[in-house]
């Protein structure tokens, strides 16, 4: 396993709803093993980068290559199956199935499926409250549980790389700290982790290496340690260097 | 004591009312398809089961069973050259295609077997299971009944404890998170629509057993599918089988008492009725927005 | 569905605009059954007739957003309206006609508050059963001879000529209403509302009012259409009267002539009168083919035929459109 193989490189990406231009030549490569975080504010268009990786949207050109295969223009499902996951903005658990089936769901991928039963109990160590309510509906949850689930649901495929979208949104600080000590845990295993945040500290805080998105363009990127508080700041309003964006 | 024999038939009734029903609680519950053109589905499916049936000397396992393959197959097209494209572009647009497909079918089956009054023949038509003082149950009945709790208790097994079932309800409440786990969305839900057309096949020859049937006659189980699936509560597999018995109650107690001409419009009336007031079905907690 | 909005690039080109076109067409369409054989003069009894569905279908489905799959039942109110006033009170037959829309309108209303409260596909379900409701309603009333049905006696005195004028009347007249009603201030609360309901409701708009004033008219003018029609078919049975190919007449009608359009309806109505006409020793081709035709335009052309008219070419016949004084 090489330590600077890249695993996600995406190229020139440009994409359109309509008229409408949301990403401009976005250009950015993710390591193996290390956790990038992609920060920005809402319209930045960090959700329409990540729906162009994962399939959801079609680019209008450019490429998206995962361990050197195009992976651009595939649909959704078979993305994952070469081993990205997400966990969705806002958890998207499903709503009429139980913690434990959510889990199972997490694992519907043929090479995963064999592999559950292995995984739920690696999923039940990191996040312990879901081995207790694994009965309960998922509704049930409170907001910070529904990350979890959210979160170990994807962990549940065996993934390579691993997108966590807005894992800290509405949740209570507390929880956050908890959900993140436990992403640094499984960074720590190997797993490519990409955090996408609207949170300037926290994003810097855990991740080695952050690209800063404004109006569709990645505007700063860097070593999270070597970047400034405030000119990431200045990135993501685009104030004062950046006000010309 | 005539009222227990009607109680009595309209729970008998009520199961093969679930069984119609079930085809469209699934499409619906899955896709969020209104599929108007599943009454006359089901009437194919009948149409299918007679002329094989004549084909194999009366051979009604056979005849299910090959009706059940070729309305498979007919779903199967069916979601993936028209209901698939129909759905991204609004519920309008697919009410009307599949009221459409309805139209087609209707007039198919009239052109191919013209309009005379049709039914299936079996060897139990005229024999009652049960024959007591107060009340009589019908072999064909009873059959409708048992089928109705078998496909009931069989689908809740396979959406509840297989992979297959499990990636059908997660397409159903959130299409794109059950992308995200690998699963082919479109292809479930061609998975589903042919569940579906198995149940109507079904269904089908039920009817074809239980009463006379026209190329028309489409439209009239289409009701009785919609007022199941609404009385019931969409997408719930219980409820389709609490639907189908009131359903059967309403009409065998409203023959009961105001005539046989009434019938129909008893049932009719019970729907509209919780159309108006609980749309979301008897069984449902959910609270109306 | 979209209703097509599309600015024109060639500017004010609608018939409205140009009184002469409209005087010539209403001078071709009133002299017609002096100089035209009876049976092209039946076939524009039943292309006016049909047509006048097709506007009140479209006005509930294509601008209000009202999938109805009911309509028949005030068809069918019309119909026996017409067969009861002339039949067992003995009265002309233009009272019945009338009688008809007054019925239908009544019973629109006594039913709307029930069946607006069902939504989206319940309400068009609720509209079909009940339709179904009265036909079966009706078979067994005896007042109206249940199943047997009433002979319309009253027509065998009236030449093709005189069901001809009624005709014009109700199809001229259901154009009008809807040209009228969309130019009005309804007509732009219905542009609103298709646009976002809720913003709409938050400007001001009554929806229910709205919806209703429109469900009201199109009760009114289908029933009244329906009296036309039973004069001119002469025996009235329920159901027929009630039954689904009335409505199956409108679908296909407004979505292959094209929904959310003027000149949709009286584009459908020629092609589906022409077509059964050219099919009539197939009953059932003509169905089918009309259902395929319709799938095919949902799937390829959603806006019908006269939707890739105006797209591709910008025009509007029949304008309903508020222009601006530039234009």
């Amino acid at each position: 396993m090489m330590r600077d193989e890249v695993m996600l490189e995406v190229e020139s990406l440009n994409v359109h709803y309509g008229d409408f231009q949301a990403l401009h030549n976005v250009s950015l490569s993710i390591k193996r093993g290390s956790v990038v975080s992609l920060i920005g504010s809402n319209g930045a268009g960090k959700t329409t980068l990540l729906n162009a990786i994962m399939g959801v949207n079609k680019p209008t050109s450019g490429a998206i290559s995962f361990l050197g295969e195009r992976v651009d223009g595939l649909p959704t499902h078979k993305i994952v199956a070469k081993g990205l996951a997400m966990s969705p903005e806002g958890g998207r658990v499903f709503p009429k199935m139980t913690v434990k089936e959510n889990l199972l769901m997490g694992a519907y991928l043929p090479n995963a499926r064999g592999k559950k039963v292995a995984a739920m109990e690696k999923v039940f160590s990191l996040f312990p409250v879901l081995k207790e309510k694994s009965d309960d509906e998922s509704t049930f949850l409170s907001g910070g549980q529904r990350q979890m689930l959210a979160i170990s649901r994807a962990l549940m495929g065996a993934p390579s790389l691993l997108f966590c979208d807005e894992i800290s949104l509405g949740l209570a600080p507390v929880i956050i700290k908890d959900i993140y000590r436990t992403i640094g845990a499984i960074s720590h295993e190997g797993l490519t982790i990409v955090l996408v945040e609207q949170d300037v500290k926290r994003s810097l805080k855990y991740s080695d290496y952050s690209y800063v998105m404004l109006k569709g363009k990645i505007v700063l990127e860097g070593k999270s340690a070597e970047l400034s508080e405030d000119e990431v700041r200045d990135a993501y309003f685009g104030t004062n260097r950046y006000a010309h964006y | 004591m005539e009222i227990v024999q009607s109680i009595v038939n309209g729970i008998m009734l009520g199961g093969l009312y679930a069984v119609i029903g079930i085809g469209m609680s699934i499409v619906f519950g899955i896709m969020g398809l209104t599929n108007l053109a599943h009454g006359d589905l089901v009437i194919v499916g009948t149409f299918l089961c007679m002329s094989l049936a004549a084909q194999f000397g009366g051979n009604l396992f056979l005849s299910l069973g090959l009706t059940a393959i070729l309305m498979v197959l007919i779903g199967f097209i069916l979601q993936k050259y028209l209901v698939n494209k129909v759905l991204d572009k609004g519920t309008e647009p697919a009410l009307i295609a599949t009221f459409s497909i309805s139209i087609c079918m209707a007039n198919l089956l009239l052109l191919l077997f013209g309009a005379d009054a049709r039914s299936i023949q079996t060897p139990i038509a005229s024999t009652n299971i049960v024959d007591t003082a107060y009340f009589s149950i019908s072999a064909v009945y009873f059959l409708d009944f048992v089928t109705a709790l078998v496909v009931i208790a069989a689908l809740h097994y396979l959406l509840g404890h297989t992979y297959f079932g499990r990636a059908i309800r997660a397409a159903s409440g959130d299409a794109g998170a059950a992308e995200l786990m690998g699963v082919d969305t479109k292809k479930t839900y061609s998975y589903a629509m042919c569940l579906s057309m198995l149940t109507a096949a079904i269904a089908g020859m039920l009817v074809g057993m239980t009463f006379v049937f026209y190329p028309s006659t489409g439209t009239q189980y289409l009701i009785i599918a919609f007022a199941v699936v609404v009385i019931g509560g969409m997408g719930s597999l219980a409820g389709t089988l609490v639907g189908g018995v009131v359903l059967g109650l309403a009409q065998l107690l409203g023959a009961y008492f105001f005539g046989v001409g009434y019938q129909l419009l008893c049932g009719y009336l019970v729907l509209l009725i919780l159309l108006t007031v609980k749309p979301e079905g008897l069984l449902s907690t959910a609270v109306r927005k | 569905m979209s209703s097509g909005m599309k600015a024109s690039r060639w500017g004010n080109k609608h018939l409205a605009q140009k009184p002469g076109i409209v005087c010539l067409m209403a001078m071709f369409l009133v002299s017609l059954p002096f100089w035209a054989d009876e049976y092209i003069t039946t076939i524009f009894i039943q292309i006016l007739l049909y047509m006048s569905l097709g506007h009140m279908w479209n006005l509930l489905a294509g601008y209000t957003g009202l999938v109805s799959l009911g309509q028949q039942m005030f068809i069918g109110l019309g119909g026996y309206s017409l067969a009861v006033i002339t039949e067992v009170y003995h009265l002309p037959m233009l009272l019945g006609i009338f009688t008809g829309g007054l019925v239908s309108v009544l019973f629109a209303w006594l039913i709307s508050h029930p069946i607006f409260k069902m939504r989206g596909v319940y309400f068009t379900i609720g509209t079909w059963i009940a339709a179904e409701a009265l036909a079966v309603f009706f078979s067994n009333w005896t007042f109206v001879r249940s199943g047997q049905g009433f002979n319309i006696t009253i027509s065998y005195g009236l030449s093709t000529g005189d069901i001809y004028f009624v005709a014009l009347a109700a199809g001229a007249g259901s154009m009008a209403l809807v040209f009228l009603l969309l130019r009005s201030r309804i007509g732009l609360a219905l542009m609103a509302m298709r646009d976002n309901e809720h913003a709409a409701e938050a400007i001001g708009i009554d929806l229910y009012r709205t919806k209703l004033m429109c469900f009201l008219l199109a009760a009114f003018v289908t029933g009244i259409t329906g009296g036309a029609f039973y004069l001119s078919i002469a025996y009235i049975q329920p159901f027929a009267a009630f039954g689904i190919d009335w409505t199956v007449a409108m679908v296909f009608m407004v979505i292959i002539g094209g929904i959310g359009t003027m000149e949709g309806p009286v584009i459908g109505a020629a092609f589906y009168v022409l077509m059964k006409q050219y099919l009539y020793a197939y009953p059932g081709i003509s169905m089918i083919l009309l259902g395929t035709t319709a799938i095919g335009i949902i799937l390829l052309a959603p806006k019908g035929i006269m939707g890739m008219v105006q797209e591709r070419y910008g025009l509007d016949l029949v304008s309903v459109r508020r222009w601006s004084k530039e234009g």
